[in-house]
């Protein structure tokens, strides 16, 4: 961590020292690209932590450039101009880019292409915009003539050490917002935006917030170019910059804050040095970026990593601080009833759940069995808002639960384990169990410090008691085996404390002793939640020996309900398992 | 076993699964030419994995696969099924975007249904669906036409996997006498299957998985059901 | 360089006629025209995108180098119809080779298909700079003159092209509803896995329906080039409006490639002529970002 540090001072000082050592031109073309890194470190944040790609990001750029293009003619360059000229540069952008994020993201869970072509395509109306509204933008030849940002900040000489200045700071900030719990959320989102969102957070509005703060690291950007070029133009705005902005982020590397700057630079400097001898140059870097798409991931800054773990110390591992804050378990309610009434669910012209009723009594554990396609698992679906009910009622207590997106569900503190082992496979242990124990309980400003990192509760050191594997924090949780991820998956669930447990297939593909130790688990932990667990299990010796009650589902509808032993008697249930007909 | 009847499949000491995860250990089984043979287990043991690794949707750790006596371990999926290996999934069983009329005969070069004619007499609602799309069927009738394409095909040997899950009682029989008929004309099967009626009336033999192991073995024979139902925990 | 780009106005045509203009037959030859280029050009990303899900950013550089061909036959002397079959075998040759590099690996990771073939269209822009030079290159009329219509004099190449578009269109559909071949497309695009169970060769099933969409590109840019001017940049107004016709109209069908055409043609002409040209695009963009927000799956789709 330390040498961590000392690097990026290193680095810091070095960039200081450029304009001594090669000369205040060299400083000046340097700048620039510095301030073009920059706005790659806003779309590292959303690419290569959060998962989605911002594809218009010289919109916020170019807002920033012409905000204070506009401000520093207008007004003159002074202390006075300065600051609300930052602020306007950095939250306009900011504020629109949050509207923009929240209505789409809000509306369709998932990364997929099309919240990028909806920012490229607003990047190319910001670019008409520009050209055609002449009197705000001086049009096609631009703002000109615009002054130093301060007087006796030369744009060949003193701006330099500014814009180091702020990069410096950009990178301390939003080197600080990875680390938080904000950042580790998500990097939870880029794995499996479904599972976050079933531990409470609402996604989209941890999207948008990112998307607000790249917008206003790009703002910034912008107001530092328009000084440092001295015109702006519409090709600030346009789509040809946006999509250079993602080529220098993705062979620089985008999985942190020096890869945009590194590539940035290197490309930047390799076009001015090559332009003129070499014709090729820019199919070079087509077929570099081509290649890093394709091989290269992670760009220059993970090659230089990779090689540099060759030798020098690991720095993957940074010692994560202790758990050493317990939190007190949160005032249980009354734990209320469950109820099924009349519920059908109808997909297409398929019926999935069929005028299915029943009442699941208040912390006692029900195993829900039935032949595969039964509707187990849709039902589950149906309560925790993936899937729409078409008619009939699920109550919890006073509270309906149809019809609420999956962190509202969450929020009610109702917690599921999906069939298919479901964690952050590119997170370690410590970090998934650290998004369920802020599950429902995470603080916004809580979000952005680092005690979180610290919090233990009653119920993990049982968990870690019982599995103690999960004391093996720096694991990734990708390498785990079939088993071990079926654990921790259940780990999860129990771990942000839910009232209604909700556990799919607990111990598929796990050994028989693995099997026996879950069993235990899921009995021991829903008894200490003092909570109502609803399980969908196949192996009928886990039935019997976790459930107070078990429910039989047959197409759709309930077969029969009773203790173990009565179900064993039920000749319809007899019949259905042995050969699928009802008698 | 009768040796004169051709081997249709051949396993041998098959082994595979997701990436790292290995899920299936050393299987060996075959198939011969009117035989039906299944295999049975509980949820999340392998069965599924099995028949993937066999129809060629999922590369082999270890082992070989011999459909008629030709080893297609390195052939991909569409070409096994050229060389007579049929195959219907247990999930995404048709294709829900197209009609019935193109999931059924998508792999023929005309659209012809002559074919379907007597599968349309034991399975009236298909052909009284033709025009629909295959999403708008209920899990069960998708679970039929599925059925019905893998074994309308040309081919010689049919892996079914979980061919019962979701259909309707009466259609389960259909299937039986449907499976029983072709084998008298030399198919041959292997059924992934938890349905007991369905292996009481068509199977040779049954092989129960556990843990990626066939840790049991046997001709069909009376009391099969009930060992069965032991072995399987109900 | 992008000012010009947007300014270029590809698809707008105006008629001067000083004398007697009748203006509503104009305006409707017009729009017809010019839904019909949006097809010509649009088929080929609506098959690339919309049938194999395959993002193309190159999908403009396509046209742009079946606009180079024309120029090529031009300067080599040889008859112009020359340009239609060497834009055919020079886009179809590259779109082999960039399938068998980049695209066979990357069906199932839509962002990197974007990203690589975002790539590939910077390469084949800098390739045919560095070949044939940044400046435009005109390509010369094939069949100048008018021809009266309803009265209206039209140019001929223009009611020639508008001609093939619609005969060619009409016998795609058809043969597209009397084939199984898209059905085996659909097939394997939505289930790759059964696709291949049943007996059809994903792997080359998807190298020809990329070759096909990329050299219906090409050919779309050897019938334009004599219209417009032909430079390396010129792709990129094609791959937007083609972007923006398929997100109107929907994926996946033909259908829908026509309703997203006449749509966005409608909206720019409407747009253009009751202000300016900036006007018409800016309009286009704005309808295109609703639909996107709001519809994404576009007015007329299978799902």
């Amino acid at each position: 961590m330390a040498f961590i540090h000392a690097a990026k001072l290193a680095a810091l000082l070095g960039l200081f020292s450029v304009p001594a050592v090669w000369g205040s031109y060299a400083a000046y073309e340097l700048g620039l690209y510095l301030v073009y890194g920059m706005v790659g470190q806003g779309i590292a944040l959303c690419w290569g932590r959060a998962g989605f790609l911002p594809l218009g990001q010289a919109l916020f750029f170019g807002i920033g450039a012409y905000l204070a293009g506009g401000a520093l003619t207008t007004f003159g360059s002074g202390w006075l101009v300065l600051l609300p000229m930052l602020v306007a540069a950095i939250l306009i952008p900011a504020l629109l880019a949050s509207l923009v994020g929240a209505l789409v993201f809000e509306r369709q869970v998932g990364s997929g292409p099309y919240f990028s072509l909806i920012t490229l395509a607003l990047a190319m109306l910001g670019f008409q915009l520009a050209n055609s509204m002449e009197w705000l933008t001086g049009g096609f030849n631009g703002l000109s003539g615009i002054p130093d940002l301060l007087p006796g900040v030369d744009r060949f000489d003193g701006l330099y050490y500014v814009i180091v200045g702020f990069l410096g700071m950009t990178t301390f900030g939003l080197g600080y917002l990875l680390r938080t719990p904000f950042g580790q959320l998500l990097l939870a989102i880029s794995q499996n935006e479904m599972r976050l969102q079933l531990f409470g957070f609402r996604t989209g509005v941890l999207k948008a917030c990112t998307f607000a703060v790249s917008a206003g690291v790009a703002g910034l950007a912008g107001a530092l170019y328009a000084p440092h070029q001295g015109i702006v133009t519409p090709q600030a705005v346009g789509f040809l910059l946006s999509a250079e902005f993602v080529i220098w982020t993705a062979v620089g590397g985008r999985a942190g804050l020096a890869g945009p700057v590194l590539g940035a630079v290197a490309i930047g400097f390799l076009a001015s040095g090559l332009r003129d001898t070499l014709p090729y140059w820019e199919a070079i870097v087509a077929l570099v970026f081509i290649g890093v798409v394709l091989q290269w991931p992670t760009g220059i800054a993970g090659m230089i990593q990779s090689g540099w773990q060759l030798w020098g110390p690991d720095s993957r591992h940074q010692p994560a601080p202790m758990r050493d804050i317990a939190l007190p378990m949160p005032p249980r309610r009354r734990t209320p009833v469950l109820q099924f009434e009349d519920v059908t669910v109808k997909v297409g012209s398929a019926t999935i759940l069929e005028n299915l009723s029943v009442s699941i009594e208040p912390r006692s554990i029900n195993c829900v069995i039935g032949p595969n396609g039964a509707g187990k698992t849709s039902a589950l679906n149906a309560m925790t808002g993936s899937l729409p009910i078409t008619s009939g009622h699920i109550r919890w207590g006073q509270r309906r639960l149809q019809g609420l997106r999956p962190y509202a569900v969450s929020a009610l503190r109702v917690g599921r384990k999906l069939q298919v082992p479901s964690i952050f496979s590119g997170m370690t242990i410590g970090q998934n169990l650290d998004i369920a124990l802020w599950a429902n309980r995470i603080g916004l400003l809580e979000r952005l410090t680092m005690t979180p990192y610290r919090w233990r509760t009653s119920v993990l050191s049982a968990l870690e008691d019982r599995f103690p594997f999960l004391r093996d924090g720096f694991r990734m949780s990708g390498e785990l085996s079939v088993g071990q991820r079926q654990m921790l998956d259940f780990a999860l669930t129990v771990a942000s404390e839910p009232e209604l447990v909700l556990l799919d297939e607990p111990c598929a593909g796990l050994s028989v002793e693995e099997t026996g130790r879950m069993t235990e688990a899921i009995s021991e932990l829903i008894a200490e939640l003092d909570a109502t667990g609803i399980v969908i299990e196949h192996d009928i010796d886990v039935v019997e020996r976790l459930s107070d009650r078990v429910h039989v589902l047959h197409q759709g509808q309930l077969l029969a309900s009773g203790t173990m032993a009565e179900i064993r008697q039920d000749p319809h249930v007899q019949a259905v398992y042995a050969g699928g007909s009802k008698v | 076993m009768n040796s004169k009847l051709p081997e249709l499949l051949a396993v041998h000491e098959l082994s595979g699964g997701y990436g790292d995860i290995q899920v299936v250990n050393g299987i060996s089984t075959r198939v011969n030419a009117g035989e039906v043979v299944f295999i049975t287990g509980r949820n999340g043991v392998g069965k599924s994995t099995i028949a993937k690794l066999i129809a060629g949707h999922l590369p082999l750790a270890s082992g070989r696969v011999m459909v008629c006596d030709r080893d297609v371990s390195a052939i991909p999926a569409h070409g096994r099924r050229h060389l007579g290996l049929g195959y219907a999934p247990q999930e995404d069983v048709v294709f829900s975007e197209l009609t019935v009329i193109e999931n059924l005969t998508l792999s023929f070069p005309s659209r012809s249904l002559d074919r379907y004619r007597t599968l349309f007499e034991r399975f009236p609602f298909l052909h009284g669906r033709l025009t629909q799309k295959a999403g708008t069927l209920s899990g069960g009738e998708k679970k039929v036409l599925s059925f019905c394409r893998a074994i309308a095909e040309n081919t010689k040997l049919v892996v079914l996997d979980e061919p019962t899950e979701g259909v309707q009682p009466e259609n389960i029989a259909t299937m039986s006498a449907v499976v029983r008929r072709l084998t008298e004309r030399g198919r041959g099967f292997l059924i992934v299957e938890q349905n007991l009626n369905l292996i009481r009336e068509t199977a040779n033999r049954v092989h129960v998985l556990d843990h990626g192991r066939i840790v049991f073995e046997s001709l069909n024979r009376p009391g099969l059901r009930d060992a069965l139902i032991s072995r399987l925990r109900l | 360089m992008p000012a010009e780009i947007a300014d270029e106005g590809t698809f707008r045509v105006r008629i001067e006629d000083g004398r007697h203009v009748d203006l509503l037959g104009t305006y409707v030859l017009n729009q017809l025209y010019i839904t019909a280029i949006l097809v010509l050009v649009v088929l080929g990303l609506a098959v690339v995108f919309g049938w194999l899900g395959v993002m193309n950013m190159a999908h403009g550089e396509f046209v742009m180098l079946g606009a180079y061909c024309a120029y090529m036959v031009q300067e080599a002397g040889w008859h112009p119809l020359l340009s239609l079959p060497l834009a055919v075998v020079v886009t179809g040759t590259v779109g082999l080779a960039v399938e068998g590099s980049i695209i066979r690996h990357l069906y199932r990771r839509p962002f990197d298909t974007f990203l690589a073939t975002w790539g590939l269209a910077l390469l084949l822009r800098e390739g045919v700079e560095v070949i044939f030079g940044r400046g435009y290159k005109s390509v010369d009329q094939v069949l100048p003159g008018t021809v009266d219509v309803l009265g209206i004099p039209y140019p001929a190449y223009r009611l020639v092209l508008f001609s093939a578009v619609v005969l060619a269109f009409v016998g795609l559909f058809l043969f597209y509803r009397a084939s199984t071949l898209g059905a085996r497309i659909k097939a394997m695009v939505t289930n790759p896995v059964l696709a291949e169970a049943v007996g059809i060769n994903t792997t080359r099933l998807a190298q020809w329906t990329f070759v096909f969409g990329v050299s219906t590109a090409g050919l779309a840019g050897a019938l334009l080039a004599p219209l417009v001017r032909v430079e390396p940049f010129m792709g990129l107004d094609y791959l937007l409006s083609s972007f923006f016709v398929l997100i109107v109209g929907g994926l996946g069908t033909l259908e829908g490639l026509l309703i997203g055409s006449a749509v966005i043609g409608g909206v720019d002409t409407v747009a253009s002529a009751i202000l300016d040209k900036s006007a018409g695009y800016i309009a286009v963009l704005t309808v295109s970002i609703f639909f996107l927000w709001l519809r994404p799956h576009g007015l007329y789709s299978r799902r």
